[in-house]
């Protein structure tokens, strides 16, 4: 659970009573089954927006509205619940955090106002190939252009732009920005079994548009990472938590041989150890987001620990739900489904769960 | 500067000035100052970091000051641990009374047992047993036959007691015994303290696994016990008992700080016994990985219980938290071991006679921690507690 003060709970009150009636479930079987294709439902997106939904965790120094990242984390957690469909992870917060603390003042000055105020979205590309490995190998700058492929990356087809990371000429790190409508720029959109938009973006000699660059381009892009992926994790944390209730809710209704299945206590005990596990894992996801609030600037031991950890119990949980759930588990019927693929997704975004125990041991020095 | 400012900064200099520096290391089992007659110090620098914080009233430090504790609210305890922690100041006291009767006794107590025995367990001159289990009762604690036959001003009580932690040293025992044989299981229970050195009582050790004799079975021949020393209603103990469960709960969720820390971290212990890659990482991949996950559980729990006492404060905690420590802290412990136990690998078969008492207190102690996971409620009696009253799941 995370410890919320009275205006972070009455931001989480306003967001989850938004999303139930804006953005429950079925907008998601909705979404899915749209043609044409779209990443997000935009009147879902305008909505958030004018909640303020981007500009959240934002300073008001820097014209958010300062409920902190205990505040983000709450709102996003919420959004796990329902599996709601929004570019908040690739856009309000990822995109955010890399303009934020890469981009020079000039640039943050011109980006970010348009990303707080959600009427710009952008989105990072990160990923080569179907591992996730932080670090760019394959994408090059040459001159003011860039190429290379990239994979995995949210809801591209539907950005304005993309934040693209890339090696220059000397092999140093660096960041593209990259229009949508640059020539050389094609971008596969494919619905992945979470029922969410990802591009494979293929760029041969575009032209770049700005460079985010400079010798603290790389830690900072580390710390935004880290820090989309602590949020990333409280996605999982609420959809974690509702797959827990929803089966507990189950097994306290069904019968089976003229008993609750509940009363069973092989079932029991299954969800008393899952419990325990998700309750450390959200103990170490709300002591992330604390960290981010103290201002700590090195986050990665955070981010990794909460990834690993909340990693592991939502593919637990998820897998829990399905089985407990019986025959009507496996139907597309129930909503337990939808949660199970979106865990899977979820797990591989910024890396899964072995990466991060890796990156920890590393981390910690062994 | 806020008041709990200061009282830091006070409790900080507090501790520099009153802690000998050779006090301010991890504890190991044979250095623990136990309360009692037969206790002795270990050391010279032990016995004046005790009488400090004796004086103080800080072995006791939320208990009242008329009663010899040291009077803190909860927020300037909290603090005092935190600067202990900070200066890895070593627990001053060791005692059953101190962590369970005592806080039992201050809600359950007459004015006269509070006023005779609270300011002696602060003082530490009295060693507490549990006197709980009948043998054969396993987590069905309820199922008792210890009987006492109430005599008027006194009981006569006859049986036997199992898993008295050092009832041969110890020099009072809280008993649960069956006052009333026709009542339903848990209705005819009294609680009563009985001097061990009345005539009736003997002990008898039990060798463990580990090779220590640490609990004991004690028993009981028509030991006269005066009825003053009946705490709560007659035939009332078992309410007496759940509240003293609980803090046994409490304990037991943070064994780690209670009992013995090794002093070797297991990275320290994995990088100096296990071949590593050139980078200097261990390089048996799978024992790296669980070494990996065991230090994100042992991070977490130390996140989950401030995420409890933050809970507290702000007066939202979800009941059902603290439900979970037992279970996940006994676990995590074990599992701890386990994995000590596997980077020693067969050096770590020996459990005596080598010319490593480091490592022959690891191996002890991966025996001796079994018990955590049986002992005060078993994990599974927990994973109960915790899908009926936490989950809401039925009975």
């Amino acid at each position: 659970m995370m410890i919320l003060n009275d205006e972070q709970r009455m931001l989480r009150d306003t967001i989850a009573d938004f999303l139930a009636k804006e953005s429950p479930v079925d907008a998601l079987r909705a979404l899915r089954d749209q043609e044409p294709e779209l990443a997000w439902e935009p009147s879902l997106w305008s909505g958030l927006c004018e909640l303020g939904a981007p500009a959240v965790a934002s300073s008001e120094a820097e014209g958010g509205l300062g409920f902190g990242q205990v505040g983000m984390g709450a709102l996003i957690l919420e959004t796990g619940r329902t599996l709601c469909a929004s570019p908040l992870l690739s856009s309000a917060i990822h995109a955010q955090a890399v303009i934020r603390h890469c981009g020079s003042p000039a640039q943050i000055e011109r980006r970010l106002p348009g990303l707080l105020s959600g009427d710009t979205v952008a989105s990072v590309a990160i990923q080569e190939g179907s591992q996730f490995r932080p670090a760019p190998r394959g994408t090059r700058r040459n001159g003011n252009t860039l190429s290379g492929d990239k994979s995995l990356v949210m809801d591209a087809g539907a950005a304005d732009y993309l934040l693209v990371s890339a090696l220059d000429e000397a092999a140093q790190f660096c960041i593209a920005v990259v229009h949508l409508n640059t020539p050389g720029l094609t971008i596969q959109s494919q619905r992945l079994m979470d029922g969410r938009q990802y591009g494979s973006v293929s760029l041969e000699i575009v032209e770049v548009e700005e460079w985010l660059e400079g010798e603290a381009v790389e830690q900072g892009f580390t710390r935004a990472l880290d820090e989309a992926t602590i949020m990333l994790c409280c996605e999982m944390l609420g959809a974690s938590r509702e797959l827990l209730d929803r089966t507990v809710a189950y097994l306290q209704e069904r019968e089976q041989f003229d008993v609750k299945v509940g009363t069973f206590q092989a079932l029991q005990h299954r969800l008393a150890t899952a419990y325990c596990e998700l309750e450390l894992a959200a103990a170490s996801v709300f002591n992330a987001l604390l960290a981010m609030d103290k201002g700590e600037t090195v986050l990665s031991e955070h981010a990794s620990r909460a990834k690993a950890l909340v990693g592991d119990i939502l593919q637990h949980l998820s897998n829990e739900a399905v089985q407990m759930h019986g025959g009507m588990g496996v139907t597309d019927e129930m909503d337990i489904g939808l949660f199970l693929k979106r865990s899977r997704t979820c797990n591989q975004l910024f890396g899964n769960s072995a990466f991060h125990r890796n990156r920890f041991a590393t981390l910690r020095g062994f | 500067m806020s008041d709990m400012d200061s009282f830091r900064l006070e409790t900080r200099a507090w501790l520099e000035a009153h802690c000998p520096v050779s006090q301010r290391q991890p504890i190991v089992r044979e250095e623990q100052i136990w309360a009692g007659s037969r206790s002795t110090f270990p050391s010279e620098d032990a016995r004046q970091w005790f009488e400090a914080m004796r004086d103080r009233g800080w072995t006791a430090p939320t208990w009242p000051t008329e009663l010899g504790g040291g009077g803190l609210s909860s927020e300037e305890a909290r603090i005092l641990e935190q600067e202990m922690a900070r200066l890895q100041c070593r627990p001053p006291l060791y005692d059953m009374g101190l962590w369970m009767l005592g806080p039992a006794l201050l809600t359950y107590g007459t004015p006269g047992q509070k006023a005779l025995h609270i300011p002696r367990i602060v003082r530490g001159e009295v060693r507490w047993a549990q006197g709980y289990s009948d043998p054969g009762a396993g987590s069905d604690l309820a199922s008792l036959s210890t009987r006492a036959i109430d005599q008027g001003d006194h009981f006569v009580v006859s049986g036997t007691k199992i898993w008295t932690t050092r009832a041969d040293v110890a020099d009072w025992i809280f008993c649960l015994v069956r006052t009333d044989p026709d009542a339903s299981k848990r209705e005819g229970i009294s609680f009563l303290l009985i001097d061990m050195a009345s005539e009736g009582v003997s002990t008898r050790p039990i060798p463990l696994i580990s090779g220590e004799s640490e609990f004991c079975q004690t028993f009981f021949d028509e030991v006269q016990v005066p009825r003053d020393n009946l705490v709560g209603e007659l035939n009332g103990g078992w309410e007496v008992a759940k509240e003293l469960l609980k803090h046994e709960r409490k304990l037991m969720a943070t064994m780690e700080v209670i009992t013995e820390k090794v002093d070797v971290g297991l990275v320290d212990l994995a990088k100096s016994r296990l071949e590593l890659s050139d980078a200097g990482e261990i390089a048996d991949g799978d024992l790296r990985s669980r070494i990996a996950t065991h230090l994100m559980h042992a991070d977490a729990l130390h996140h989950l219980n401030e995420t409890i006492y933050r809970g507290m404060k702000a007066g939202q905690l979800d009941p059902a938290l603290p439900l979970t420590l037992k279970y996940i802290g006994t676990t995590e412990q074990q599992r701890k071991d386990e994995l000590m136990l596997e980077i020693l690998g067969t050096d770590g078969l020996a459990m005596t006679g080598t010319d490593s008492v480091e490592q022959e207190r690891m191996v002890r102690n991966w025996a001796y921690n079994k018990a955590h996971t049986i002992a005060g409620g078993t994990s599974e009696i927990q994973l109960n507690i915790i899908a009926r009253r936490g989950l809401g799941l039925p009975e």
